[in-house]
C-alpha cells in the first residue's frame, strides 16, 4: 500500500507519579517528563516495520495538540516516519473530537491503514480507534497482539478476555494496538539528525471545520483511596480469627 | 533485645553468614538484631567487658568478606545487623537534609526523598538491598560519583555508638562545623573497625527535572575519554553518569539476563552509558544532547548511539548497566578487581592489565566496565571457558597483586570503592605499609583498645 496513518498521542511518561492538583481540578503535568502514548508507540513501530518489509511506502504521525507536540513528532521521525502532521490546539480535547479531527486528515491523506495504540495511558478512554473507524465507515480491529497484510486483507489476532481471536478486515481499516505487538525500537543518533530535516505540516485546528467541543463535563479529580497497611500474624490460629473478625471465613 | 532481638538457630543465620557471591562465608553463636542506638550501646558495652568480637553487617551486598563473622573458641564474635534500625527520622526539605538509621535501605531513603521533592543521590546495583550503614561504613561510591561524590561527601552528620558502649552523637546537618578533628570522617570508609554507625544525617540535592539518557559504542577507551572531556566541557555539571563497559561484559549480560536487548544493531568494543540531567525544566536539554553526540559521531570519536525516548527506555538501558556483576557470576568463578587510576590513564591501565593476566591464565577472559568518569574499573576475570572454577580462584592473590601492581604503577590505587575487608588485608599492608599503615593503626589503638571491633578486617586480627 501507498500509505499508513499512525496516530500519536502526547501524554505524561508512564513512569512519573501522577499527582492531582489540590483544587481537584485536573492534574499536574508542567514540567514533568512527556512521551509518546506507549501504545501508540507501538502503533508506530508496526508500521515502520510493514514499511521495512516493503508493504507500505510511506509512514505519516499524526498528533493533535498544542505546539510542544512537535517534540513527540520529532522522535516518531527519529523512529522512522517519513513525515508528520500536527493538528495544532491548546484546548482539551475528548475522544470523539479527536476522531473528528483525525478524520479529515484521513480523508485527505487517503491512508491504506491506520494505526494507533489502543487506549492513551492518561484518560483510558479506549475509544478514538473505534470512533475513526466509524467515522471513516471502514473495518476495525481493536487490542492487536499480531498483524500481517496480505493483498487488501488484513489478518489481525487480537487480545480478547477469553484468549485470541483471529479476524480478517478488509482495507483501508483502522487497527489498535495491544501491548504486545511488539517492542518499539530505540531511537538511533543517524536517525535523530535526519529527523530534523524532515518536515512536520502543522494545521490550525479551526481550518478543519470540526465541531470539537466537550460534551463532558468533568467534576472533580481525586486520588484514589490508599491501601491500608497489611498486619503480620504469628500462627495460623491468629490468621483464621483475624479473617473471622473481618468476616472473610464463616 | 526483646522478641525478634537475636537469633540463634543455625538455619536463620546461614542468610547473614555467607555473602553474596558465596565466596565468604563464617561462624558466629547469634546473629543479634537492635532496634534501637541504646541496645547497640549495651551490646558493645557487653562485648566490650567480655572481650567479645563485633561484625556490623547491613545489607550483606558487599564484595571483600567485611561483613562476615568467624568466631572461635577462643575468640568468639557476634554479628550486629543493623536490619531493624530502620527508620527515617527526619526528611527536612528547606534543609536539603535527611536523618535516618544504619538499617534503612537506600532505595528506601531515595524514595522518602523524593517524596519530599528531594534527590538523594547515591545510586548502585545492590540499592534494594544495601543499607545506609553499609553505605557509610564502605564510604560506598557508585554511578553518580561523577556528579555528588561518594558516601563521605553526602555525610553530614553521624551517630556512632563507640567499642566501650558511649554514644557520640554528631547528628548536625550543618554544611559548615569548624569545630577541631572532623570525627565523623573517622568513620566513613572504616569498615566498622572502629564503632557501629546507627545513625547518620545527610546531604539531599534537587530532583532532576529533565534527564536525557544515552547509549553509545565506540571504538576504544581513548575515545571514551575523549568524549568524557568533551562533554564535561559542553554539558558541565549536567552530565551525571559516564559508566563504561567492554562490548564482552554487555555480551554476558544479553545473555545471561532474561529480558535484556541489545541497544544497537551494529555494536562497538565499548560501551558507554551516559546520562545528563538538571533540575531545570529544560525542554532544550534533549537536542543539546543530541546535537553534542552527532557532533561527537561526525568526528568519529563515537560509533553510534541511541538516546532513551521514554522512562521505559532509560530503565532499561541501566538495567543494562545494573546487571553487570550478576551476568558474570553466573559465567562461573571470578576474581574481582575495584582499582582507580587517574582517568587519562584508563586506557593504559587496561591494555597493560589485560596483556599481563592474559599471559597468567591461558584463556581467562576479561570483563572489564565501570564508572569511567570516576577512573574507577572493575578489572574481574572469568574462568576460561570449561576449565576448573576452583584452580583458577586458587591463584586469586598472585594474580590480584600483578593487576594492582599495574594500577598502581599508573599511579592507581588498588582498592577503588569496595573496601578492603578481609579480602585485601594482605595487599592494604603491602601497599600502605610504613607510615600510612602505622597511623591507621594509631588511630585504631585510640579507639579501641581491645580490639573487638570487627576483628580481621583492614588488619589481621592481632
Amino acid at each position: 500500500m501507498q500509505k499508513i496513518i499512525v496516530c500519536l498521542k502526547r501524554v505524561v511518561d508512564y513512569n512519573v507519579r501522577i499527582r492531582v492538583k489540590p483544587d481537584g481540578s485536573g492534574v499536574v503535568t508542567e514540567g514533568l517528563k512527556m512521551s509518546i502514548n506507549p501504545f501508540d508507540e507501538i502503533a508506530l513501530e508496526e508500521a515502520l516495520r510493514l514499511r521495512e518489509k516493503g508493504q507500505a511506502q510511506e509512514v505519516v504521525a499524526v498528533s493533535i495538540g498544542p505546539e510542544d507536540v512537535q517534540q513527540q513528532l520529532r522522535t516518531a521521525l527519529a523512529m522512522g516516519a517519513d513525515r508528520a502532521i500536527l493538528v495544532q490546539t491548546s484546548a482539551e480535547l475528548e475522544p470523539l473530537a479527536a476522531a473528528r479531527i483525525l478524520h479529515k486528515i484521513v480523508l485527505s491523506e487517503q491512508p491504506g491503514l491506520v494505526l494507533l495504540g489502543k487506549q492513551a495511558i492518561d484518560d483510558d478512554c479506549n475509544q478514538t480507534g473505534q470512533m475513526l473507524a466509524a467515522l471513516w465507515d471502514r473495518p476495525q480491529a481493536t487490542f492487536a497482539s499480531k498483524l500481517e497484510l496480505k493483498g487488501t486483507v488484513a489478518t489481525v489476532t487480537r487480545e480478547v478476555d477469553a484468549g485470541l481471536e483471529v479476524i480478517e478486515v478488509d482495507l483501508p481499516a483502522v487497527v489498535t494496538s495491544d501491548l504486545r505487538l511488539n517492542e518499539p525500537r530505540y531511537v538511533k543518533l543517524p536517525e535523530i539528525m535526519k529527523a530534523k530535516k524532515k518536515t512536520i505540516d502543522v494545521v490550525a485546528i479551526d481550518s478543519l471545520g470540526v465541531d470539537a467541543a466537550p460534551v463532558l463535563r468533568v467534576t472533580r479529580y481525586d486520588t484514589p483511596p490508599v491501601r491500608s497497611k497489611g498486619g503480620m500474624v504469628k500462627t495460623v490460629d491468629e490468621l483464621v480469627t483475624a479473617l473471622r473478625d473481618r468476616g472473610l471465613l464463616a | 533485645m526483646g522478641p525478634g532481638g537475636y537469633l540463634t538457630a543455625q538455619t536463620d543465620l546461614r542468610g547473614y553468614l555467607t555473602e553474596w557471591r558465596g565466596l565468604y562465608s563464617g561462624t558466629t553463636p547469634c546473629v543479634l538484631l537492635p532496634s534501637t542506638t541504646g541496645q547497640v550501646a549495651e551490646i558493645l558495652r557487653l562485648c566490650a567487658r567480655h572481650r567479645i568480637g563485633v561484625v556490623p553487617q547491613g545489607g550483606n551486598t558487599g564484595l571483600v568478606g567485611g561483613a562476615i563473622p568467624h568466631s572461635t573458641e577462643a575468640r568468639p564474635q557476634v554479628l550486629v545487623s543493623a536490619r531493624r534500625l530502620d527508620r527515617i527520622r527526619s526528611i527536612d526539605a528547606e534543609d536539603f537534609s535527611i536523618t535516618a538509621e544504619a538499617g534503612c535501605l537506600l532505595a528506601t531513603l531515595q524514595a522518602a526523598a523524593s517524596e519530599a521533592g528531594r534527590l538523594f543521590p547515591l545510586s548502585l546495583a545492590a540499592e534494594g538491598s544495601c543499607q545506609l550503614g553499609g553505605n557509610i561504613s564502605t564510604n560506598a561510591g557508585g554511578t553518580a560519583v561523577l556528579r555528588f561524590g561518594t558516601m563521605r561527601d553526602l555525610v553530614l552528620g553521624l551517630e556512632v555508638v563507640l567499642p566501650d558502649g558511649r554514644i557520640l552523637d554528631g547528628l548536625r546537618s550543618l554544611r559548615k562545623d569548624n569545630t577541631g578533628y572532623d570525627l565523623k570522617q573517622l568513620f566513613i570508609g572504616a569498615e566498622g573497625t572502629l564503632g557501629f554507625v546507627t545513625a547518620a544525617t545527610c546531604k539531599l540535592f534537587p530532583q532532576p527535572s529533565s534527564v536525557v539518557t544515552a547509549w553509545v559504542t565506540l571504538p576504544s577507551v581513548a575515545a571514551a575519554i575523549s568524549l568524557y572531556g568533551a562533554a564535561r566541557d559542553h554539558l558541565g555539571d549536567d552530565l551525571t553518569a559516564f559508566e563504561f563497559a567492554s562490548q564482552f561484559t554487555v555480551e554476558l549480560v544479553l545473555k545471561n539476563i532474561p529480558g535484556t536487548r541489545a541497544p544497537l544493531d551494529n555494536p562497538g568494543p565499548w560501551n558507554l552509558l551516559m546520562e545528563v540531567s538538571t533540575p531545570r525544566t529544560d525542554s532544550g536539554l534533549e537536542a543539546r544532547v543530541q546535537d553534542f553526540l552527532a557532533t561527537m559521531q561526525d568526528g568519529n570519536r563515537i560509533i553510534d548511539g541511541v538516546v532513551a525516548v521514554n522512562r521505559a527506555q532509560r530503565d532499561a538501558l541501566w538495567h543494562l548497566r545494573h546487571s553487570m556483576s550478576e551476568a558474570q557470576k553466573l559465567e562461573g568463578a571470578s576474581i574481582k578487581h575495584d582499582v582507580s587510576v587517574p582517568v587519562a590513564r584508563m586506557e593504559d591501565f587496561l591494555a597493560d592489565a589485560t596483556a599481563a593476566v592474559g599471559s597468567m591464565v591461558t584463556g581467562v577472559r576479561v570483563v572489564a566496565f565501570g564508572h569511567l568518569g570516576d577512573g574507577n574499573v572493575h578489572f574481574n576475570l572469568s574462568q576460561p571457558q570449561d576449565s576448573d572454577g576452583a584452580a583458577f580462584l586458587a591463584r586469586w592473590d598472585e594474580i590480584s597483586h600483578r593487576v594492582h601492581e599495574v594500577a598502581v604503577s599508573f599511579g592507581g590505587s588498588f582498592s577503588a570503592e569496595h573496601g578492603i575487608g578481609a579480602l585485601k588485608v594482605a595487599e592494604l599492608a603491602h601497599w600502605r605499609s610504613g607510615l600510612p599503615l602505622e597511623l591507621m593503626r594509631a588511630i585504631k589503638f585510640a579507639l579501641d583498645p581491645l580490639g573487638i571491633m570487627n576483628p580481621g578486617k583492614l588488619f589481621r586480627a592481632e
